[in-house]
């Protein structure tokens, strides 16, 4: 061996036994992967459950921030995640070929219901309706919205108004087909990604404009706009997509491998069921209030033991 | 048939040249323009509205669904060989990130500004140091340690592969054919259509997210490496033969180090690149400082955003600074005038202004006792290196106290490094960044956002600037190329390409828009042809003014620097949702977005080219007493047309990148596609319209690529 090379490689031995002198601090035993969800009421879902696998059972959860979608679901079915919490079945299209509960091949395993319901409609902000010299009083059903096209009417809509759909095609929301369906002179847009979505009704609103967007509950959209609901078709499987959407009925999920490997973390999620009422209080004091989720998740546990002490296995 | 092919070009061109030049000026390219745009209006006209690609042909063929199967297969029969790939890409990259995760802050700091500081000088120095100190102040130091550690990992990894793929095809031409077109395709395939299919294989999260990177970010470095080794002089390479060196020695004394200021070039569009994949790396679970740009964005927080973003940028201008000052020899020393004060941070022309020199000579001082310092502690090194001659032989002893003594800047920060190790371990923990230094612009920003977006003048700018874009230029541009019909596109195309390029490529551009047409894509990469001619031409608009006054005029262009270095670097999705809170939810949205990302290389081409004009040019033609004016238009501009061109080509091509990003804020097109793909799981179709993409950016990349040369050319350049 050249000095030179004597030399360089001394430099490398000198910095890899830096690297080894700090050394890795976790001990790799009984730790979860799961997502971090991309709304509030998702990680309130999903922060109770972490805290009880790490208080209760001892293990250690590591999440993993990503943008919700098909992502996701790789993860979980490829193993390299464990489980996931509140998934909304609208929009999440591929669970349906990997969750055998809803026809899919099994390759994701059904950890039961979230205990969350999600209901999808059409919103106006309030000052829209509300007011003495509020522009479209008395917008309250889908057919109203025919009485006030002017309003909604924007350079790329031309002479019928805009309805802001659904973001994403992949929720096979069918604004369109529903709008033509009840012959209302609207037509919808889609921007793409939930980001645009909100950032357009808040862009809107905070101007005062005129919008009538696609949005669901529970969300924290509705703790930052005053919206008004526009009543939709009830819901039927015949008909859809002329009438509203169904109830979303929320469930969490995890690779096969949990109920084998991980059978009591597997059944606290498969028992966890949080309701819209008990979800709706910490999404405030959140969203609102501007809180740390940990804190708020502990406090709701600290004051509510017996419901989630009924989970454990 | 080629040869007739060829002949035809041959003479169309000819006609073009010599029937159309009328009192003695060439107006062939003007009168073919116009008579092109003319046949197109007619055609257009003649057409129908809702003129389509024949359906029989759109829907024969199902490579969506092949592809898919295919994909299915590889999933069970080899993910033992990628997940070995990624098990070994994770290792190193989980050693990486703990060690800068639990390094003291200060020795991490040291290692980024030192490098900085030896080979850009005092200003890239400070620079590399408020950089890395505004990690720590934004509360982002652990987000950008990963990100650190992730462009570590993969830019090592596409340097080493890069090089030796670079050094395969310098040696053989065959090799660099084929690597050629797969080298265009990797660079122009959007990284969304591989990024979730990437999960199955590679895993979540780094490992999946470095080789996405890789596949990405590795073409410039086989390019450069190839270009490099295959600019190795002749005669050198004959005098090694002749002085009887083995190839490979040849290879690793010779050519190599011969190359080494063009590899070095592409590591730092690598690096570059690697940089701008790091906020879509979040979208399999990457983490760093992507990771804070998205969970700011969706919850709309723009300020939180532009702080993970402003991280960003100052990684990648370090970097690119730091990478370039030392690919480039360091002889700016010898020009220095002795007898006056040597300016370190300053320019030295300001050398006149007094306040200028009290800086520079405090600075002075201080520089002088620091390598008083250091000098001494390469000495005391240097010593103990000499004393221990019996224990590491004498030869070796000897090169190192030359070597300590030579660069005893960085031995002494390397000691000074180790002290702070020891510091942390030993005395007293450093640890990471302290948690309550912190600055933010967070509230400014985001009042400043809000602010705007209900400013009435400024949404009355807005609002008109959008409908002029929409009415004026993209509806028309829409419905024009939407409703030509397919196989007058196909023609004009192949004879556009077969006067501008040549008849190989013309024939392979029709094979491409027929690909779009067969997987039923047509319509939509229509859109894309006509949004992106769109994007490009209000980058025209707005970029060729710019670019004329900034070189022009200093000041300006000091100015506009940083900003367009900003531009380029900084991840498109901070300013997505600004954008769209200002211009609303409509394509002009995405048309903006778009121009805001591929407008730096056209305004940075026209201030080079017209930098580039000989000075004594204007100055002949002011002494024939032309204008300035004048003089601009008739000389500097046509003189400088070529590199304006370039500026187009770069713009064209970075357009089309911003077709997948666009998508999220109500983008329309082939990128639309790939992304509604993405959301079904749907690889087949992703790749088809990703597909799409690329043949679009091939075509119009070599077409406006032989546009430049044909005007170098007629330049005599």
């Amino acid at each position: 061996m050249k000095p030179l090379h004597i030399l360089k490689t001394g430099g490398a031995a000198l910095a890899t036994s830096l690297m080894a002198l700090v050394g890795s601090p976790v001990a790799a035993q009984g730790v979860l992967t799961a997502p971090v969800a991309d709304w509030t009421g998702g990680q309130v879902t999903c922060h109770i459950l972490q805290v009880i696998l790490e208080d209760e059972l001892g293990y250690k959860v590591k999440r993993i921030v990503m943008p919700a979608g098909p992502a996701i679901w790789e993860g979980v079915r490829s193993g390299d995640m464990d489980f996931g919490c509140e998934a909304w079945p609208s929009y999440n299209p591929i669970s349906r070929e990997y969750v055998a509960e809803l026809g899919g091949d099994g390759s994701i395993a059904f950890l039961g219901e979230a205990g969350i319901i999600g209901r999808s409609s059409y919103y106006v902000p309030r000052y829209l309706v509300e007011g003495d010299d509020a522009p479209a009083k008395g917008l309250n059903m889908l057919a109203d919205l025919n009485n006030h096209v002017d309003l909604f009417k924007t350079l790329e809509s031309g002479d019928r108004g805009r309805l802001i759909g659904c973001p994403v095609a992949a929720w096979l929301c069918e604004d369109d087909k529903r709008l033509e369906a009840n012959g209302i002179n609207f037509t919808a847009v889609e921007l793409g990604s939930e980001t645009a979505h909100w950032a357009e009704m808040q862009a809107a609103y905070n101007r005062g404009e005129a919008f009538v967007a696609y949005a669901w509950e529970p969300h924290w959209i509705h703790a930052a706009l005053d919206l008004h609901k526009v009543e939709l078709p009830p819901y039927s499987e015949d008909a859809f997509p002329a009438t509203g959407w169904s109830e979303d009925v929320t469930f969490n999920y995890g690779n096969p491998n949990m109920l084998t490997d991980h059978p009591e973390a597997a059944a606290v999620i498969t028992n966890s069921y949080l309701t819209n009422e008990q979800q709706a209080g910490m999404i405030l004091a959140i969203d609102v209030d501007g809180r740390d989720i940990d804190e708020v998740v502990r406090e709701w546990m600290a004051a509510n033991e017996d419901i989630w002490r009924a989970w454990l296995p | 048939m080629p040869d007739s092919i060829k002949s035809l070009g041959g003479a169309l061109r000819r006609a073009t040249r010599e029937r159309l030049t009328f009192n003695g000026r060439n107006h062939s390219v003007l009168i073919l323009s116009l008579g092109g745009l003319a046949l197109s209006l007619l055609v257009r006209a003649l057409t129908p509205d809702g003129y389509e690609f024949p359906e029989t042909l759109a829907k024969r063929f199902d490579l969506a669904g092949a592809v898919n199967e295919a994909e299915n297969w590889l999933q069970e029969n080899i993910s033992f060989i990628t997940r070995a790939v990624s098990e070994f890409m994770g290792y190193w990259l989980e050693k990486l990130e703990l060690f800068l995760w639990f390094a003291p802050w200060p020795a991490v700091a040291l290692a980024l500004t030192l490098p900085a500081l030896a080979y850009g000088g005092l200003g890239l120095g400070l620079f590399t140091f408020a950089g890395v100190m505004c990690w720590g102040l934004f509360g982002m130091w652990d987000a950008a340690m990963s990100t650190l550690s992730l462009m570590g990992v993969s830019v090592i990894f596409s340097a080493i592969l890069g090089i030796l793929v670079g050094i395969l095809c310098a040696r053989s031409n065959r090799t660099e054919a084929i690597v050629r077109p797969i080298l265009d395709t990797m660079q122009t395939m959007p990284a969304f259509v591989y990024l979730i299919p990437a999960i199955f294989f590679f895993g979540i999260g780094g490992p999946s997210a470095a080789v996405a990177i890789v596949i990405y970010a590795i073409p410039p470095v086989i390019r450069l490496t190839n270009l490099g080794i295959r600019q190795v002089p002749a005669t050198m390479i004959e005098a090694a033969d002749a002085f009887g060196s083995t190839p490979r020695q040849r290879l690793w004394k010779v050519e190599i180090p011969q190359a080494l200021p063009s590899i070095m070039l592409g590591i730092n569009q690598t690096i570059m690149m690697a940089l701008g994949l790091c906020v879509l790396a979040t979208f399999i679970g990457a983490g760093g400082l992507g990771e804070e740009v998205w969970k700011a964005l969706r919850r709309l927080k723009v300020g939180w955003a532009l702080e993970g973003g402003l991280c960003i940028v100052f990684m990648a201008i370090i970097f690119d600074r730091l990478s370039i000052a030392m690919s480039t020899p360091a002889d700016r020393r010898s020009l220095y005038d002795p007898s006056r004060l040597r300016f370190r941070l300053l320019p030295q022309k300001w050398d006149s202004f007094a306040p200028a020199r009290w800086i520079e000579s405090v600075i002075d001082v201080l520089w002088r006792k620091a390598v008083m310092i250091s000098g001494a502690v390469a000495g005391l090194s240097a010593a103990a290196a000499i004393a221990a001659k019996p224990l590491i032989g004498e030869e070796f002893a000897a090169l190192l106290s030359a070597r300590m003594r030579s660069r005893h800047g960085l031995l002494t920060g390397g000691v000074l490094i180790i002290l702070i190790f020891l510091w942390d371990s030993w005395i007293s923990g450093i640890g990471t960044f302290p948690r309550d230094w912190t600055i933010s612009i967070r509230e400014p920003a985001d009042g400043a956002v809000a602010w705007l977006a209900v400013n009435p003048t400024f949404i009355a700018f807005t609002t008109g600037t959008r409908a002029f874009i929409y009415l004026y230029i993209l509806n028309p541009l829409d419905n024009f190329f939407v409703g030509l019909p397919w196989w007058y596109v196909l023609a004009a195309f192949f004879v556009l390409i077969l006067v501008s390029v040549n008849w190989k490529f013309a024939v392979i551009s029709v094979l491409a828009f027929l690909f779009t047409g067969i997987t039923d894509l047509w319509g939509v990469t229509m859109y894309t042809l006509a949004s992106t001619i769109a994007s490009v031409s209000v980058c025209v608009v707005i970029g060729l003014p710019i670019g004329i006054i900034a070189a022009h005029n200093r000041t300006l262009d000091n100015f506009i620097r940083p900003i367009l270095d900003a531009m380029q670097t900084m991840p498109a999705f901070v300013y997505l949702v600004p954008v769209l809170m200002f211009f609303g939810g409509n394509p002009v949205t995405a048309i903006i977005a778009t121009v805001v990302y591929a407008i730096p290389p056209m305004i940075r081409m026209t201030i080079l080219g017209l930098r580039q004009v000989p000075e004594n040019v204007t100055e002949v033609s002011g002494s024939f007493g032309a204008t300035g004016l004048q003089t601009l238009i008739k000389l500097k501009l046509p003189m400088a047309s070529p590199s304006i061109m370039l500026g187009v080509n770069q713009s064209v091509v970075m357009a089309l990148a911003m077709q997948v990003i666009t998508p999220l804020v109500a983008g329309l097109g082939l990128g639309k596609e790939v992304f509604d793909a993405m959301n079904f799981a749907d690889t087949g179709q992703g790749l088809m319209a990703g597909i799409g993409i690329v043949l679009l950016a091939i075509v119009l990349d070599r077409l406006t690529q032989g546009w430049t040369r044909r005007q170098r050319q007629a330049l005599g350049l």
